[in-house]
């Protein structure tokens, strides 16, 4: 029954296409809804799939299924007022392309079977290419051109990441099928030196598509040329669903004894991925990028989280659910500054409490949650994996990651001053509909209360999920 | 059986260095689709149980990669971009060079390696990962729209050499190469919109240098 999660979309995507704007608009929110109740239904019941030799749920799918079934129906809502508001010539392939986008991602979130997983990650690259280029300028075509062709090199290397680790099972002369649940039960007898060099080339490839540095370097023109809740979904869940083929690849390596190389190796490419944002989040000038870069520096905070374990791997997870909470959220409200000032230039914008002071409240909420202040739940997301760090003793990378989260509030702070009180001379008409303002209002909320209370499932799941990774919670 | 497959990978590594060399872009395209043809072929002298299936994959594959795609960049060439001529990031001389050294590098990396099927063909994976190796150079050191697809084409074509060359048939992972195709013709599609539309005069991407920090 999972396969549900990607063929109803997957179909009432191929529709919209053909449906006049009106209606494909009721089929995205209609999808949106269906999505959530499914997945909702699937956590309680856990069905098994009609394929199950390539379809099954893990712990840490069923989390990244929910965080995407829950954005996918917020950002469905914003998008009712967006496209009335918006200027975009062809509406259909919006709705047509995020549809089929969701049904891609869902996709990757069930998949147990490596190649299964793989050919998702292709498709949703091939699925979201159409809504960078969709405003049709020269630079979202540079955009797009980009954003193609390094996630396409990404997602050959994974290829050959994974026939790398079907050598390791030759050599061994084991004879499973090839998904991540049976090698991970069998991981002790693979041959090392193999499994490693697969897993090297299967961070590279899906990190590419996660946006570790540095190999990052499609993902600010992308996130900045999409339209805005087209960038919610792909900062917000796209990342999510890279992670997850990495973390399910860790999880294999770490049941074969190579856990301090895994750990090491996640460390060193989280820590760059971080130092990345820092140097560029200081200076920008736009302030879609200096989103789009915070999301590089906290993928590096949730691949440094994993790769230390233990305490600090449970705040990863948490980490990757909250940053996607505030991030989509912040990436809607930056929707409604492009909206308003009618450009991604920070300069140009300004006195955002004068013009758009709705949208202030949630801009500058989710900037508070995103640097990692309470009550929103990176706060304590970033606190257990420094905390982590600091058990283990590695004094000298959490230093270094320190440092450079306190230069990335700082640039980030900066320039929300900036675009809320500096004046300006730029006349401000939008209207800051309902539903304009409630969908980033309800994902910071959630946040909030998921920082103080988790529900005892998705607690269980989290726990689950990191079981495989540094002894788990308590290792 | 064992000849015919050290010359074909002999040739798919002067293939490599030729692609260096080269000044224009229509011989690339040629030597892509020998390429194509050459990386299909090589696998069936290699495994001797032969299926059916792996037969068809055989025909789809050579279809796809030594004709409709080098097919689908001519016709790009000629009809729509007009200029065959490249202009590399890295001179013709310094190039080959590289692609000396790149080989070089093969060899010794596969040496590291112990398989029964380079005792039999000593060549084969030194000609895969040269092609590899070549193809992500390609990617870097040329600057049109064009030659990045076909330096993607050439990193694609070594991956499958060495998953057909080193992996047992049965796994059927590399065969799924094929769908990075459909990628490959998403590229060639956005090459020629773009150029029809005359969004910008060139497809050079050094013009696409506008978004950057």
């Amino acid at each position: 029954m999972l396969e549900y999660l990607l063929f109803v979309p997957l179909i009432t995507g191929i529709l919209a296409f053909f449906m006049p704007a009106k209606i494909s608009r009721l089929l995205l929110v209609g999808t949106g809804t269906w999505n959530l109740g499914f997945s909702i239904y699937v956590w309680i019941e856990r069905p098994e799939a009609f394929f199950n030799q390539y379809f099954k749920l893990s712990p840490e799918g069923l989390l990244v299924l929910l965080v995407i079934s829950f954005l996918f129906f917020i950002v469905s809502l914003y998008s009712i007022s967006y496209l009335e508001v918006t200027k975009l010539s062809n509406k259909s392939v919006y709705t047509g392309s995020m549809l089929l986008f969701l049904a891609t991602m869902s996709m990757a979130t069930i998949s147990d079977d490596i190649i299964v997983f793989w050919i998702a990650i292709e498709a949703t690259t091939l699925a979201s290419a159409p809504l960078i280029l969709l405003h049709k300028t020269k630079a979202s075509l540079e955009a797009t051109w980009k954003y193609v062709l390094i996630c396409s090199v990404g997602i050959a290397l994974a290829l050959l990441g994974s026939v790398l680790m079907t050598i390791s099972m030759d050599i061994a002369g084991i004879e499973v099928s090839l998904t991540f649940s049976e090698l991970t039960n069998i991981a002790s007898q693979l041959d090392k030196t193999w499994l490693k060099a697969g897993f090297i080339f299967v961070l590279v490839g899906y990190g590419t598509k996660m946006g570790l540095a540095p190999m990052h370097t499609w993902l600010p023109d992308a996130h900045s040329e999409a339209p805005s809740p087209a960038s919610a979904l792909l900062s917000g869940v796209l990342l999510n669903c890279a992670y997850l083929g990495i973390l399910k690849t860790s999880g294999i390596l770490f049941s074969a004894d190579l856990g301090q190389f895994t750990g090491n190796v996640l460390i060193a490419f989280g820590l760059m991925s971080v130092i990345a944002g820092a140097t560029f989040i200081l200076k920008q000038s736009d302030y879609k990028r200096l989103l789009a870069y915070s999301s590089i520096e906290n993928m590096g905070i949730i691949a440094f989280g994993t790769g230390i374990g233990g305490i600090a791997a449970y705040g990863a997870m948490l980490h990757l659910i909250h940053h996607s909470l505030i991030k989509s959220s912040l990436f809607l409200s930056s929707g409604n500054i492009l909206l308003g000032y009618g450009s991604k230039v920070i300069e140009k914008t300004g006195s955002m409490t004068k013009h758009l002071p709705k949208t202030f409240v949630c801009f500058f909420g989710g900037i508070v949650g995103l640097v990692g202040l309470p009550p929103f739940g990176i706060f304590v997301s970033k606190l257990l994996i420094i905390i982590g760090a600091f058990q283990q003793g590695r004094y000298i990378v959490v230093g270094v990651l320190l440092v450079c989260l306190l230069l990335i509030s700082a640039g980030l702070m900066r320039y929300v001053m900036k675009i809320s009180f500096n004046p300006t001379e730029t006349i401000v008409t939008l209207k800051e509909k309902p539903l304009l303002i409630l969908p980033q209002l309800a994902l910071l909320f959630v946040s909030i209360i998921l920082c103080f209370w988790i529900p005892e499932p998705i607690y269980q799941t989290i726990i689950q999920s990191i079981s495989g990774i540094s002894g788990g919670f308590y290792g | 059986m064992i000849q015919p497959v050290n010359i074909l990978s002999l040739l798919l590594i002067l293939s490599v260095l030729f692609a260096f060399g080269s000044s224009g872009i229509i011989p690339i395209i040629k030597m892509i689709a020998l390429q194509g043809m050459i990386i299909t072929i090589v696998p069936l002298f290699l495994h001797h149980d032969l299926t059916t299936g792996s037969l068809i994959f055989g025909a789809i594959l050579l279809m796809i990669r030594g004709f409709i795609i080098p097919i689908l960049l001519y016709y790009s060439i000629t009809h729509i971009i007009h200029k065959n001529e490249l202009d590399p990031v890295c001179g013709h001389n310094a190039s080959i060079f590289a692609g000396i050294l790149i080989i070089i590098a093969s060899i010794y990396i596969s040496s590291k390696f112990d398989f029964p099927v380079i005792h039999k063909t000593p060549l084969i994976l030194p000609a895969a990962i040269t092609v590899l190796l070549g193809g992500i150079f390609f990617l870097m050191a040329r600057r049109k729209a064009v030659t990045m697809v076909i330096g993607y084409l050439m990193l694609e074509n070594g991956i499958y050499l060495i998953g057909a060359s080193l992996s047992k048939p049965s796994h059927r992972v590399v065969e799924f190469g094929i769908l990075l195709d459909v990628l490959i013709g998403v590229m060639i599609m956005g090459i020629v919109l773009f150029n029809i539309q005359r969004a910008f005069d060139d497809t050079d991407t050094a013009l696409l240098r506008k978004l950057k920090d």
